[in-house]
């Protein structure tokens, strides 16, 4: 063959030819592997955000741990008896005050002394008790043998020299280095406890017998010139428990709780020394156990007793069913470690350290009921153990007189299934609940980190949208599919959908300055627009059809949803026009008022109506777009297929349209909810963010997406809170994951089932 | 079977004779009369003055080329052209007296009496049941012995019964297409109208299946009217009484199969017969 000759139309071996078909396999081998790298990158971003989340939220689930750093003895070996361990936040330096009234500051790495002081004790007298002012205030006092009191103030100094952080103790007397007489006896105090605030300070001692002796110090100014003069105030209580093993009173200064080792514990409240009340009865044991420690949690909220078998039990004040406030028992934690001896209580959170008489000590958390970790210390009882301020470390005194220190790693107590999703019973609460309330203006408040009314306020937000979405966005898609004119639709489909290219955040402010108060104004009008709305419509439907033919024919085929506007109109008009009127004769005049006080309805102007109109206006065009694809994409071929059986255009629509296109508005409606579950502007501004669990249409609530919206930019960075609200961003995300694969796993089963030819 | 279309000389004889024999036995009664029937698709007219009288029991083939107003015609019986935005109609055609395009006629009502079959199987995606069931559902039959009785007489009527008795309740769509298309018959004699059109109800299908269908409008013809549209003329002259021959929206020829298959009166019938165009 002449191939010079012979035109060649497709010459395979011509070098043009085969750079041309390299160039195509190049581009498409690249194209294929840029859309791959597309499709994988889509999933990669997914897990990373996902294993983002998880990374934030994964301390929350790590358990508590210690270890021992250091043993040792004190450089200079005290001959007394230990009364107290003081340590500094930064774990560096410590007081121990000894029984003869000699202070010493050591190192805690070492154990060498650096300091020492000595109590201004009297010659003849000696320290018969010991107290301080609990966990927070550093202040602490003892009590002498001739019924005088000594409160000292042990500090911890910082200071830079040389740019190095340096701590040095010192001891100051905040009432003077004077012994103050409790009373007139001046038998020995066998017990004291005391508080001090800036109103003033209330010592209250037991020098044996049936009374105890209560002394208020207060600093007052002297009207005429600036000169502060300190007055006493004393009162005695007659007290009828006998022998006291336990003296508390509160940092208010109102209770004082006295109680012996058989578990019976008095209270009275002291606030007005002239009028004291009391006392209150409670047991705090079972027939035979014993009560072997007790101690306020932090907040002098509630009372910690430890009992011989192992046993710590909260308590606090709750009214019961009866409406009586009274000490109840709240919670206890069980241990094998035998009696309780020491309870350590944290400065700062609701959690406390037992330890127990076989050497083991248990690390607990009140709030998140909760054991953290229980540890061997010991091969015996130990009667000394002091917390961290920071609850970072622990300051053990072992049988031998050495000192341990322990490493403390806990990071996240509050955190447990229990204190995320069900019922807790907070401080000062009459019942277990479920609340969201993270933080507050005091230190040792007890914050409240239920997730439960936050993804029950998702859910409900979510519902009340889906509630107005889906029947609006359905109906009207199946109508505009399915029966409006062509010309028509191409008007109202891409205006439907310009409606979702609206900022939520717009649809938000709109919800919540406008339509919220708006609707509060007219509650009775949007009431009367329920009813008349769909009465006027379907009424105006049947009167058309009534009209003579020839009128019916001036609007041809498909065009009769524009006869509905003015209709539309016209009964919003008369429906708040109505609104009056309406609440003139049903509601007595203020349809508000009716509610919260005949019907017993509480009224949140921020409500779910606002929530359920906003989010669903944001929502309707999603699953109105999809629905609408999904409805006019059914098969010609059925409709006719229907048709030509001598069903009518309703009976079509209704037994094959709507099943055939059944996964298509499953899939609109699921995404539409998902959503409304991850929606965050609107909820943000027109839900009132009330964390309640309240389905009622007339209150609000609070989302997990508007919550992080809201407290993100306050949260301490990678403190329990700003984990938790990772963790909500994680049940966010597991919500839609999972509402959006169940409804994937259900649409491919129905499209295998309906989808047609 | 695609190459004998083209070949009207090889036409089994023997099947002519029937179809004779069948058109001859006796005098039918008119089951449509159409009269000066015009049919407009917006501005183009698509049917020219039709005028036909097709009687009833008996098999109707409507057969030309691509294009020339058969399907057209065919929806006009049970006016499924109304459905088509543009469509017009002037004229009239009645069903036994009755004008199927007067303002009273209900035509949810006519289409019940005039069943359609369509080219492309379509069951609803819905049981075999169910699928048989609908018409009788949407006429508000819902009792269970009722609808029991007529799936298994309809499904035996399309020949069908022995092959998915077992499997009512399964989805018709995992049918093969001729058992579809047998289906959708089965589906429009349930609600035993008067009158099936058949719109190329094989032309989708496979050889084996396509003489299930043939087979199954001889039996049927007995009961019903049968009209059917083809663009296959071998089966035109197998299973038809009377054939017409449209061309560019006209009715050339009418008249029963055999003299149109063998003596036709006009030469465009001849032409397409013989193969010439279409």
């Amino acid at each position: 063959m002449n191939l010079e000759t012979k035109k060649v139309l497709l010459a395979v071996d011509d070098p043009a030819m085969v750079r041309l078909r390299d160039r195509r396999m190049f581009k498409d081998g690249l194209v294929r592997r840029m859309m791959g790298v597309g499709g994988v990158g889509v999933v990669v971003a997914i897990m990373l955000i996902f294993f983002y989340l998880l990374y934030e939220v994964y301390p929350l689930l790590d358990s508590a741990e210690m270890e021992r750093s250091s043993e040792y003895s004190l450089s200079i070996a005290p001959t007394d008896k230990t009364l107290d361990y003081l340590l500094d936040e930064q774990v560096e330096l410590a007081f121990r005050y000894g029984d003869s009234g000699e202070i010493l500051a050591f190192s805690l790495e070492t154990g060498a002394v650096e300091s020492r002081f000595n109590l201004p004790i009297p010659e003849g007298v000696s320290i018969s008790s010991y107290t301080n002012s609990g966990v927070e205030g550093a202040l602490a006092a003892v009590g002498l043998s001739d019924g005088s009191v000594i409160i000292f103030q042990p500090e911890f100094k910082v200071s830079f020299p040389n740019d190095v952080r340096k701590i040095t103790a010192a001891l100051s007397y905040p009432l003077g280095e004077a012994p103050i007489f409790i009373s007139d006896n001046h038998a020995e105090l066998k017990k004291l406890a005391f508080q001090s605030n800036e109103d003033g300070t209330t010592l209250v001692g037991w020098q044996g017998g049936e009374v105890l002796s209560l002394l208020r110090l207060e600093i007052e100014e002297s009207m005429m010139d600036d000169e502060l003069t300190l007055e006493r105030y004393e009162a005695v209580v007659d007290q009828t428990l006998g022998n006291i093993d336990y003296l508390l009173l509160d940092e208010q200064q109102r209770n004082l709780y006295i109680a012996n080792k058989k578990g019976v514990l008095h209270e009275y409240a002291v606030s007005d020394l002239d009028e004291i009340e009391g006392p209150d009865k409670t047991q705090l044991t079972v027939e035979g156990e014993q009560l072997t420690s007790l101690k306020f949690l932090t907040g002098y909220l509630s009372l910690l007793a430890g009992n011989d078998n192992g046993e710590v039990s909260q308590w606090f004040h709750a009214r019961d069913e009866q409406g009586v406030s009274k000490l109840r028992r709240i919670r206890s934690f069980a241990s094998e470690n035998g009696e309780v001896t020491v309870i350590a209580v944290e400065h700062f959170r609701k959690g406390f350290v037992a330890l127990g008489k076989k050497g083991e000590l248990g690390l607990y958390h009140t709030t998140a009921q909760q054991e953290l970790l229980i540890e061997k210390v010991a091969e015996g009882p130990l009667y000394h153990m002091v917390i961290a301020p920071r609850a970072n470390a622990l300051l053990l005194e072992g049988v031998n007189g050495k000192l341990q220190l322990w490493h403390v790693e806990n990071e996240h107590p509050e955190v447990s299934w229990h204190s995320l999703w069900e019922e807790v019973w907070y401080e000062s609460y009459d019942k277990p609940e479920h609340l969201w309330q993270s933080s507050s203006s005091s230190d040792d408040f007890e914050p409240k980190f239920s997730l439960t009314p936050l993804a029950f306020g998702t859910l409900k937000a979510a519902f009340y949208a889906m509630l107005v979405a889906v029947p609006i966005a359905i109906l009207g898609a199946i109508y505009t599919a399915y029966f409006m004119a062509p010309r028509l639709r191409q008007v109202v489909k891409p205006t439907i959908e310009i409606m979702e290219a609206l900022p939520t955040v717009i649809l938000g402010f709109l919800a919540g300055l406008w339509l919220a108060p708006a609707l509060e104004d007219n509650l009775a009008g949007v009431f009367s627009l329920l009813i008349i709305l769909p009465v006027g419509i379907l009424f105006f439907s049947w009167f058309w059809q009534r009209l003579p033919r020839k009128v019916q024919d001036l609007v041809a085929e498909g065009w009769q949803p524009l006869l509905i506007f003015p209709v539309v109109m016209f009964l919003g008009w008369l429906s708040f026009a109505l609104s009056q009127p309406v609440e003139a004769v049903f509601f007595g005049g203020d349809i508000r008022n009716w509610l919260t006080n005949d019907m017993g309805i509480p009224f949140d102007q921020r409500n779910s109506i606002v929530v359920g109109v906003a989010m669903g206006f944001a929502v309707i065009p999603t699953i109105f777009s999809m629905t609408e694809d999904a409805v006019f994409s059914v098969p010609k071929h059925l409709t006719f297929g229907s048709l030509a059986l001598g069903a009518t255009p309703w009976q079509t629509m209704t037994k094959v349209v709507i099943l055939t296109a059944s996964p298509g508005i499953f899939s609109a409606v699921m995404i539409g909810f998902g959503r409304a579950v991850g929606e965050t502007m609107i909820v943000l501004m027109a839900t009132g963010n009330t964390p309640i669990m309240d389905f009622s249409i007339f209150q609000g609530m609070r989302t997990l997406a508007a919550n992080i919206a809201v407290e993100m930019p306050e949260a301490e960075v990678a403190s329990t809170h700003f984990r938790i609200l990772f963790l909500a961003a994680l049940v966010l995300f597991g919500f839609t994951f999972i509402f959006n694969t169940a409804a994937e796993v259900i649409r491919q089963r129905l499209r295998d089932k309906y989808s047609s030819l | 079977m695609e190459n004998r279309q083209n070949r009207a000389h090889s036409i089994d004889m023997s099947n002519l004779n029937k179809g004779e024999k069948a058109a001859n036995k006796e005098e039918k009664k008119t089951c449509f009369t159409v009269s000066d029937l015009n049919l407009y698709y917006g501005e183009k007219q698509a049917l020219q003055s039709i005028n036909l009288e097709i009687p009833e029991k008996s098999v109707t083939a409507f057969i030309g080329p691509s294009g020339c107003g058969k399907s057209t015609l065919l929806r006009c019986f049970n006016r499924m052209n109304d459905l088509v935005d543009s469509a017009r109609v002037e004229g009239e055609i009645l069903l036994e007296g009755e004008d199927i395009y007067a303002k009273t006629m209900n035509v949810a009502d006519l289409r019940r009496r005039v069943g359609m079959v369509f080219q492309k199987p379509n069951p609803f995606p819905k049981s075999i049941y169910e699928n048989v069931a609908y018409g009788l559902r949407i006429q508000g039959v819902n009792n269970r012995h009722v609808l029991d009785e007529v799936v298994e007489k309809s499904l035996k009527g399309a020949a069908l019964w022995d092959e998915v008795k077992d499997r009512l309740q399964e989805s018709a769509l995992g049918m093969s297409g001729g058992q579809q298309q047998r289906l959708v018959i089965a589906r429009a004699i349930a609600i035993e109208p008067e009158v099936i059109l058949l719109d190329e109800p094989a032309s989708a299908l496979d050889p084996i299946s396509t003489l299930k269908i043939e087979e199954l409008i001889n039996d049927l013809k007995s009961d019903y009217t049968i009209l059917i549209v083809t663009h296959n003329m071998q089966q035109a002259a197998r299973v038809s009484d009377h054939t017409a021959f449209m061309y560019m929206g006209d009715m050339v020829e009418f008249g029963a199969t055999n003299q149109v298959f063998t003596n036709p009166s006009k030469q465009k019938t001849e032409d397409y017969i013989t193969g010439r165009y279409g």
